[in-house]
């Protein structure tokens, strides 16, 4: 097999992996704050990205779409919040695992029946035309999930180390009951996280639609994915969660070119059992040094 | 400053205090002393929100505060320098220092020139504290984590101090260094309430104590009157 159609698959697989990172990257995020996750983090990405293209339906352009589409993602974050965690959290109680999922599956039954089961095409003035860079073909659109997950990642990084709200963030992840004590209210720090979740999954099913089509199951195997990249890179390295996509997605890649394409999703599951059975903190996780 | 009355508070079904009641005038330095488990810690936890109180009054400059949000109570100006310390370990020691400042400091950008002033202050106060400013607070060895844990608290420029058991697990030394800088908090008219397994260091520098058995308070008065009392003498100073 000529090593230009391998270099190709790889890439392809590994710029698809960066979305895996970005919705991995969003269970950091309000894991950090509350030690929780959105186990419906799918629908939310499913379900952003039928509102933004309801939205590019009625006429709007791509590019007042997005915004609108990232607001609404961060309000789904903070319904997902308050309807799923927050009163588990309160009770000190792992209800919210199946709330959480409760609430994506109520997620998928009102897409089903508002938009119906078929795959959409979802429409971008993105240039779909592939670039040749170093002898591989790129799309504009791959371009642009790149960039795009880059530069969300990036900038709520800066928000977390540059600001003082930032650090209360990480406060609140190292010792919440310390945090309140400095006026940091550990609850709004919270629904901060799921909203930046929220609009991270949005971030997500915009740049990742109009590769995939829009469709209710359009995220139910990038969500699994997302878990093992999660468990795989440990849940407080945002830059564990790009390395570890990046790879996953590549190997995928390579996974349905040398074995079949059946065994895509063989990879990520491999990768998830190996960690745990190697490094159950994950492979950037964190040991925290703590002297008495 | 601060006036608790008929607290009750606890874990789940377990009662620790059963109608604690304790003043803080501004400007002095309040000793709370008793044995383990008398409810000190669960006193300071139920003044400044960490638990609620199941019954009873606590008033910060005359206003009722109990059942607020810690957070809440802290944005008010009341400084709680918690048991064991609990700095932020992964944050670095300037980091933790920062936070303190929360109720005041802009949230964003800024934060840092304007924290400028207070920080030089709690470096003047801790030398240490600015040698390792850079540093991870977990990697801190014990007294310095309670330099900064004291700092931490100060940056929120408090209007009342609770410190507990700021000597806990320190060489004496390093005890003593601590009660030098609570002196000199005092001298500069900063109100505290100080909880202390080292009775007799506390009663030197408090102008009024206290002492817990059970769940209440059952002696108080000032350290000179408790140092007559013969119970108290027994139990705490002997």
């Amino acid at each position: 097999m000529p090593f230009s159609i391998v270099a190709q698959i790889a890439v392809s697989g590994a710029l698809m992996g960066l979305v895996y990172a970005l919705v991995a990257y969003g269970f950091q995020l309000t894991y950090a704050t509350s030690k929780s996750i959105n186990f419906g983090q799918g629908e939310l990405v499913m379900v952003s990205a039928f509102v933004s293209l309801t939205l590019i339906n009625t006429g709007l352009p791509y590019w007042a779409v997005v915004p609108l589409g990232l607001l609404f993602g961060a309000l789904l974050g903070l319904v997902v919040e308050r309807t799923a965690v927050r009163l588990a959290l309160e009770q000190k109680s792992e209800g919210w695992i199946l709330l959480s999922i409760i609430v994506g599956l109520f997620f998928f039954s009102a897409a089903e029946n508002i938009w119906g089961r078929d795959d959409r095409p979802f429409p971008t003035p993105i240039p779909s035309a592939p670039i040749r860079i170093l002898g591989v073909e790129v799309t504009g659109l791959e371009i642009s999930v790149l960039v795009g997950v880059l530069a969300i990642m990036g900038i709520i990084e800066v928000f977390k180390r540059k600001t003082l709200m930032g650090k209360a963030f990480e406060a609140v992840s190292a010792d919440s009951d310390a945090a309140r004590l400095m006026g940091v209210s550990a609850s709004h720090t919270v629904m901060l996280s799921y909203a930046l979740s929220g609009l991270v999954a949005a971030v997500a099913g915009i740049l990742v639609s109009p590769i995939t089509t829009v469709g209710p199951t359009m995220a139910s195997a990038m969500i699994l994915k997302a878990f093992s990249v999660a468990v795989v890179a440990g849940l407080d390295s945002g830059f564990g969660v790009v390395l570890v996509g990046v790879v996953l997605g590549a190997l995928e890649g390579l996974a349905s070119l040398y074995i079949g394409s059946g065994w895509r999703e063989a990879p990520g599951l491999v990768l998830l059992i190996l960690a745990l059975a190697v490094r159950p903190t994950g492979v950037f996780g964190k040991s925290v040094i703590r002297k008495v | 400053m601060l006036i608790v009355k008929d607290l009750h508070a606890g874990y789940g079904l377990s009662e620790v205090l059963v109608g604690t009641s304790l003043t803080v005038k501004a400007g002095t330095v309040v000793a709370l002393i008793g044995a383990n488990g008398a409810g000190k810690t669960t006193t300071m936890r139920a003044i400044s929100g960490l638990i609620t109180p199941t019954r009873g009054e606590v008033l910060l400059d005359g206003k009722p505060v109990q059942g607020l949000d810690a957070s809440r109570v802290a944005r008010l100006g009341l400084a709680h320098s918690p048991e064991g310390r609990k700095v932020f370990a992964p944050l670095s020691a300037e980091d933790n220092l920062l936070l303190g400042g929360f109720r005041w400091l802009p949230r964003y950008f800024g934060f840092r020139k304007k924290a400028a002033g207070d920080l030089a202050r709690v470096y003047d106060l801790f030398p240490r504290l600015a040698e390792r400013r850079h540093q991870l607070a977990g990697t801190l060895s014990g007294g310095e984590q309670q330099m900064l844990a004291i700092g931490r608290a100060l940056m929120s420029r408090p209007k009342l101090m609770l410190l507990d058991e700021p000597s806990m697990g320190l060489a004496p030394v390093i005890v003593q260094e601590v009660f030098r800088t609570i002196r000199r908090l005092k001298a500069e008219g900063m109100t505290m309430l100080l909880v202390e397994q080292f009775a007799r260091a506390a009663l030197e520098v408090a102008d009024h104590a206290y002492v817990m058995e059970r769940g209440r308070i059952v002696v108080e008065g000032t350290p000179a009157e408790l140092g007559r009392d013969e119970r108290v003498l027994a139990a705490y100073l002997g």
